[in-house]
């Protein structure tokens, strides 16, 4: 008998809604599931892949103990038992040696359920949980929350007259937003692409302006000039809800056209057309593009300058404009259930970067809550938004200092591949006392743990979908089977290392679909089980409700929308949108930028992978079986590089090598590696480590915390100075 | 009845969803693709580019050279118009492989039958859409009949003048483009 289960993708963060056909117990069949909002029945070939991925001969099933040398490779299968009870011996003897903060975390992008994680981590005591969050949204959130007390993150494209979409190609990386965005385009509304590369985006767009790498803040600062000097801002709204106007116009005075063509390479003309356009259109919006939280040193202060535009064009929370959703009303959200109230003042002072790095944790967070809670009712979750800073977890792990971390735990992610500067994480990673890995694969990461744990993954797991808590909507998802082997969810991971630790109060619930009941309950549907949520109702979206700032009242100091951020300056930073030098380039290293004439991009996501993932799926891999460097012929033939020919690509940290895509899709002095490199088929030992040092573009970035950006310590990934050569033989 | 469809190149990103998905739907062996998605360009010099994606898989013409050049009748035409092969017919002669003009018939090594996409007729017989269509994320793909004037598909390739690939070649595709 066929039974069949709405379940979720978990390959990206669309979350496309998916039916799986289940036969007595086995999967037979996963398609797109037509009611799905999102995907609407479609699957992007990640999603077509799902049986492969859960069916793969390289899953990790059961739990690994490291045997031999860390990184010798030579593992054991022990069981659950015995993994969870040597990993909870080792923490009770290193926490008692060097206190809670000697724990850390590094989480990945969804996947997990990361609630779970900081109720634990709470619990245990210690404050330095992180993901990839200064590189991926959270630069943008804090600032627009700081300035309008959330973020606009919810752009009505279907009814708006112009968007921009800034440093993001959801045609290689979102395609149901994609979808969406030509509908826009059918029914009228203008799209401008902002993107050095001619991304796939770019080739469906209305206009294309091809910035420079790493002058997106310039650009942003002269659509500001622009749109002031020329009296194309809301008067009322600037008026009325506004505080720090004038501030703000004498602080973009300098930053005419003229000035951002110097820097952007885009003509002063251009530059004032488009923002003309993007002012004139009523209404209108801009989308947040990941590349805008990868600039290091200014990250910030360019995303202060997209808050200050959003806000003087009026955009705001209006129909078609740029909405901030708030928080669900009645689901319990990430934020309530992870127990921050429980971490002692004392711990959250540890937490590694709060000196330096104010605006993404304790220090800045804890304004920040302060106010949502007054005007929201709740915040955001810790978890993402208020994190140890990932560079200075590292150093600590290598030198002890400002004191030790002993222990870390991987879930998600695999930080020799995630994080910029690969060959100092490796140093850091090989450094820890107590390495555990949950993943699905055997990774380059996993190889140097102590103990590699068996991750569930969609098809054996139910998927809440909400954004983390932040969005005033909910799809949830049921699992289509129990997880295959000795596979676990993060929850269940979670919950009984918590049990063995004393935690049992804190834990009541047995997996994760109780829990989602409990968390479901105040919205009143009265459904037994969560189950019978996701088959009758499965989502929850509040209504829609625009200008909510008239109601309830803008969430900051001042109670207005602040152009000139209180809760920056408080914090100490620069409150008005402002520029700042890339950290990489030639205006802030004249000298060694001589030895390195070009610019490297180093990220961008491209299909089929998804970050680092995917790649031992053969059908997948077919499609991209090799890391690919884009580079503009006329720079091909200057240096006799032709397609497929590998090339070193260097910069003053380190090189790898990727094979030469010749594309005028980059500029003549621009190339743009592919990230995310690694290959399972090469050999595991260490230093070998299936080739992450081989392609891996991290391995060419820096992460020193001095060009990191002064707010949230996001590292630069997308312009730093490199060069390039033909690799030789023997080479 | 003529089944046929229309790819909107406007609309496709050339994702592959439809190559893989196409693969799993029919078990292809890892290498063999029904459905091909090629890139077409950036044309021009940076910044004035232009660039878009075409699949390409059986054209189902009805005027077929594998039809008509296949010596053991194994490749043919279908009473709906979709161009099939008979696989216990086949003789792994390659004839077809020379004579289609699209380069979409592909040797199943492991058949010794040549095959190529055979427009889901299965699934469409039973009221379903084919897998490409139903995967497409971008909403690029649409089925019909060709012959029924009031059809979507129809109505579609008029107004938006859908045109086949190398119309020139006389093979009368069944299958359409919209330009970008
Ligand atoms: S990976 Fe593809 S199918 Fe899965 S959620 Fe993302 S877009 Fe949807
Ligand atoms: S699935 Fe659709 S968008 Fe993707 S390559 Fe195929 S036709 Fe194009
Ligand atoms: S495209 Fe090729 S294989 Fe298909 S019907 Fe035409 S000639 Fe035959």
């Amino acid at each position: 008998m066929s039974e069949y289960k709405k379940v979720a993708c978990h390959f990206c963060h669309m979350n496309c809604g998916m039916v799986a056909q289940v036969e007595d117990g086995v999967i037979t069949k996963v398609t797109g599931d037509p009611e799905h909002p999102f995907n609407q029945g479609a699957q992007c070939p990640r999603g077509a892949s799902a049986l492969d991925h859960l069916n793969h001969p390289n899953r990790i099933n059961f739990p690994l103990k490291r045997v031999g040398n860390r990184g010798a490779g030579q593992f054991e299968r022990v069981s659950w038992e015995e993994a969870l009870g040597d990993i909870t011996a080792k923490l009770v003897e290193l926490k008692d040696t060097y206190g809670a903060e000697t724990l850390s975390s590094l989480g990945g992008t969804n996947r997990t359920d990361d609630f779970a994680r900081r109720r634990f981590f709470n619990l245990f005591g210690s404050p330095n949980v992180a993901h990839t969050a200064p590189v991926c949204w959270i630069p943008n959130f804090l600032v627009e929350a700081a300035s309008y007390g959330w973020a606009a993150f919810d752009p009505e494209i279907m009814n708006t007259r112009c968007v921009v979409i800034w440093g993001h190609n959801p045609a290689t990386s979102y395609l149901p937003e994609m979808r969406g965005l030509l509908q826009a385009k059918e029914n009228g509304a203008k799209i401008i692409v902002i993107d050095p590369i001619f991304s796939e985006t770019a080739a469906k767009a209305d206009l294309w302006l091809p910035v420079r790498p790493g002058s997106d803040n310039a650009l942003a600062l002269a659509w500001l000039n622009v749109i002031i000097t020329e009296g194309l801002y809301d008067y009322e709204f600037v008026e009325e809800w506004t505080v720090g106007f004038e501030e703000l116009s004498e602080r973009v005075e300098s930053y005419t056209p003229e000035w951002a063509e110097e820097k952007t390479g885009v003509s002063a003309e251009l530059i004032a057309q488009a923002a003309r356009m993007y002012a004139a259109a009523k209404p209108a919006c801009i989308q947040w593009g990941v590349a805008t939280d990868q600039f290091g040193r200014g990250s910030s202060a360019g995303a202060q300058a997209r808050a200050a535009l959003r806000i003087i064009t009026g955009n705001l929370d209006v129909p078609g404009g740029d909405v901030m959703p708030g928080p669900h009303p009645e689901f319990i959200t990430d934020w309530e259930m992870e127990l921050n109230e429980l971490l002692p003042e004392s711990q959250r002072q540890k937490q590694l970067g709060a000196d330096k790095f104010k605006l993404n944790t304790w220090p800045g967070y804890q304004l920040l809550t302060d106010n949502m809670v007054r005007v929201w009712g709740k915040s955001i979750p810790a978890e993402w938004f208020c994190e140890a800073n990932a560079p200075m977890l590292f150093r600590a792990m290598i030198t002890s200092q400002p004191y030790p971390v002993k222990a870390c735990i991987v879930l998600a992610n695999n930080p020799l591949v995630s994080y910029a500067n690969s060959r100092l994480v490796y140093q850091a990673l090989k450094s820890l006392d107590l390495l555990v890995v949950m993943d699905y694969w055997m990774t380059p990461s996993a190889l140097l743990a102590d103990y590699v744990l068996p991750a569930a993954s969609w098809l054996e797991r139910p998927v809440m979908t909400t954004t983390y808590g932040v969005s005033d909507w909910l799809i949830a998802s049921e699992r289509a089977i129990e997880p295959m082997f000795e596979r676990k969810t993060d929850v269940d991971f979670w919950r009984e290392l918590g049990l063995r630790l004393g935690q049992a109060e804190y834990w009541p619930w047995e997996n994760d679909e109780e829990i989602f009941q409990y968390r479901l309950a105040p919205i009143g549907l009265e459904t037994d089980s969560y189950e019978e949520f996701v088959q009758c109702y499965r989502m929850a979206f509040a209504p829609r409700e625009y200008r909510k700032y008239q109601e309830r009242g803008v969430a900051t100091p001042s109670g207005k929308v602040e152009l000139k951020s209180s809760i920056l300056e408080q914090l100490g930073y620069d409150p008005l949108p402002h520029y700042v030098e890339p950290p990489f380039g030639s205006e802030a290293r004249p000298e060694q930028a001589k030895a390195y004439p070009l610019t490297l991009v180093a990220g961008g996501g491209f299909m089929p992978f998804f970050h680092s993932e995917h790649r031992e799926v053969t059908r997948i891999r077919l499609l991209r079986p090799y890391p690919r460097v884009a580079i503009n012929p006329e720079l091909a033939k200057k240096m006799s590089i032709h397609s497929n020919e590998w090339v070193w690509i260097e910069t003053p940290t380190g090189r790898v090598k990727q094979q030469a895509f010749v594309t005028s899709a980059v500029a003549p002095d621009v190339i743009q590696a592919e990230r995310g490199w690694w290959f399972p088929e090469k050999p595991t030992v260490d230093p070998e480590l299936m080739g992450v040092f081989e392609s891996n573009i991290n391995v060419c970035l820096d992460d020193d915390p001095d060009t990191c950006d002064e707010a949230c310590g996001s590292w630069c990934t997308r312009a730093v100075m490199c060069r390039i050569r033909k690799v030789g033989e023997g080479d | 009845m003529r089944w046929g469809m229309l790819i909107d190149l406007k609309k496709c990103v050339g994702c592959h969803a439809c190559t893989v998905a196409c693969q799993n739907e029919n078990h292809l062996p890892l290498a063999m693709k029904y459905c091909k998605v090629y890139k077409v360009g950036p044309e021009g010099e940076y910044p004035n580019l232009t660039s878009y994606n075409i699949p390409i898989a059986c054209m189902h013409c009805q005027e077929a050279p594998c039809v008509e050049g296949c010596p053991s009748g194994a490749s043919h035409h279908r009473e709906d118009g979709t161009v099939s092969i008979n696989p216990k017919k086949c003789v792994g002669c390659r004839f077809c492989l020379l004579v289609c003009p699209y380069g979409v018939r592909h040797m199943n090594k492991e058949t010794g039958a040549v095959e190529k996409c055979t427009l889901c007729v299965e699934r469409l017989e039973t009221g379903e859409v084919t897998r490409c269509t139903e995967t497409c994320q971008l909403k690029a793909r649409h089925v019909g009949d060709l012959d029924d004037p009031d059809s979507e598909l129809v109505r579609i390739i008029h107004k938006e003048n859908a045109r086949p690939l190398y119309e020139h070649l006389g093979t009368k595709p069944s299958i359409y483009y919209i330009m970008p």
